[in-house]
């Protein structure tokens, strides 16, 4: 291997370019399922904390709504009061301890898809509660169910508004799936630090890495903010910060 | 006027123990257009509320048809699909073109066809003037546009009770006239209202009984020939001098 920086990355380039490429499209596969996964179960942890009483209920429905509701507050509590990273060990490990050994890729997507639920119930729970309660009004003066209101009227105008913050989930995805080495998932940061390795020149083949990673979330970016001008949805979206912070900021929680 | 359409009878409400109605007694007979009065904070928009059970009573009971409907077996929202509610802010559905938003509770409450729906949303929207926005976002509309949607949304329901709660209030001045007429016109076609309003004019005018209203209380009832020309209750006189100079 050549002894100058740029001839370095060149030959790196030349040699190793289909494992850079296999971690990015791992990369990619976990952001993408990931969120996708996460917004789902986001959604059941934010119905969880909005299930009405109703006038007449039995004294199970009356006993399990504030359980849902505690459990679905302590689930997003401990997600986001842990490092994703701890919890890559503590689930991988742990459900091999229990059942047997599984593949580390799906583990990887288990993981990305629970801690990213946490998040995205936190924002989709901040959009309801963004929308004019005048609306809810107007629906249920009309004779609709609160189950209607809150599907047909409530949530298409939520779920519109919080996009780009979902969108700002995957981008933080795509660069925090790399803390997922730890369970040896062979994603983009893993396979670098293989080929780093062979040689023992990280500067050179990190740099490829990094260059790699902000492309990505260039792209993503980009496609985010055309996907905004198309909704007409005001905030542009930014490069945002790492989500794995143990508490949420404040503007996260206006949403 | 046998039976009372809506009727009140002892009903309390504190908001954090602040009493912002207390024991209201109130009947309101088919095709009577009652205006509620009064200065802010003394209930009027509480009261109306409490009419379709957007706010729960404390204390009390609501007949609706002569069918008591404060017990727990009753479905709130049997009551609601007869009476319609406009509100000062409109409340228009965002994400839906102004027929979409005359139609969806059409066909998720009354279980109509799209096509059935539209009908009779085209047919209430042409009666407010609107025949020509069909397709509009209600956001591309003015206050007074927005406003006749969302009664013709309530009208599509085909209820026996309209509520209105200062339905002109957020309007520009040039705007209120429109929405005013569409009301006058609802009321001469026999359709029983009750109006929180500060339009003494439309009270007076279309108005077959004055209610105002005072710290939670029902102060005076009358007609309005009698209310605006020769109130009985000292606080209506103190209200009418302010207001009518």
């Amino acid at each position: 291997m050549p002894a100058g920086f740029w001839e370095g990355v060149w030959y790196l380039l030349e040699h190793y370019w289909p494992l850079f490429l296999r971690g990015l499209s791992t990369t990619l596969l976990l952001a993408a399922l990931g969120t996708l996964l996460g917004f789902v179960l986001g959604m059941g942890l934010a119905t969880l904390q909005l299930i009405p009483k109703s006038s007449h209920e039995t004294w199970l429905q009356k006993a399990s709504r504030p359980l849902a509701k505690g459990f679905s507050r302590l689930y997003i509590q401990i997600f986001r009061g842990t490092p994703m990273m701890v919890q890559a060990i503590i689930i991988y490990y742990g459900a091999m301890r229990l059942w047997g050994s599984w593949p580390a890729l799906l583990a990887g997507i288990v993981v990305v898809s629970l801690n990213t639920a946490a998040y995205i119930a936190e924002i989709i729970r901040a959009g309801i509660n963004a929308i004019d309660k005048g609306q809810h009004e107007a629906a249920r003066s009309l004779g609709l169910t609160y189950g209607q209101t809150m599907r047909r009227i409530i949530l298409p105008q939520a779920i519109k508004n919080v996009i780009p913050s979902i969108g700002n989930e995957f981008i933080v995805n795509v660069k925090d799936t790399s803390v997922l080495n730890v369970i040896a998932v062979t994603e983009l940061f893993y396979n670098s630090t293989s080929i780093s390795m062979t040689f023992y020149r990280q500067f050179e083949v990190f740099f490829i890495t990094s260059v790699l990673y902000f492309i990505i979330t260039l792209l993503a970016t980009a496609f985010l903010n055309w996907v905004d001008r198309r909704l007409g949805v005001r905030s542009a979206v930014t490069l945002p910060t790492s989500a794995t912070l143990p508490f949420p900021t404040r503007t996260e929680d206006q949403g | 006027m046998n039976q009372p359409l809506l009727s009140l009878q002892n009903i309390h409400k504190s908001f954090q123990g602040i009493p912002v109605l207390q024991d209201i007694n109130f009947d309101i007979y088919p095709g009577e257009v009652v205006c509620l009065i009064g200065p802010s904070g003394s209930g009027k928009s509480t009261l109306l509320r409490t009419m379709n059970r957007l706010e729960e009573p404390d204390k009390g009971e609501i007949f609706f048809q002569g069918v008591p409907q404060l017990h727990s077996r009753v479905d709130v929202n049997a009551m609601r699909t007869h009476i319609g509610m406009v509100f000062q802010s409109f409340n228009l559905f965002p994400h839906l073109d102004v027929l979409a938003n005359c139609t969806i509770a059409q066909q998720l409450v009354r279980k109509r066809s799209l096509l059935e729906a539209e009908l009779i949303a085209r047919q209430y929207l042409t009666k407010v003037g609107l025949e020509n926005f069909l397709h509009a976002s209600p956001s591309s509309l003015s206050g007074g546009q927005k406003q006749r949607v969302a009664i013709a949304r309530a009208l599509a329901m085909n209820p026996t009770l309209m509520l209105f709660d200062e339905p002109t209030s957020a309007l520009d001045p040039e705007m209120v006239g429109e929405v005013l007429s569409v009301m006058q016109d609802l009321a001469k076609e026999g359709m029983t209202m009750v109006v929180v309003t500060h339009e003494m004019g439309f009270a007076r005018q279309v108005g077959s009984r004055i209610c105002l209203m005072d710290e939670g209380k029902i102060v005076e009832t009358n007609v309005p020939q009698v209310f605006f020309l020769s109130p009985q209750h000292p606080r209506s006189q103190a209200f009418l001098a302010k207001i009518l100079r």
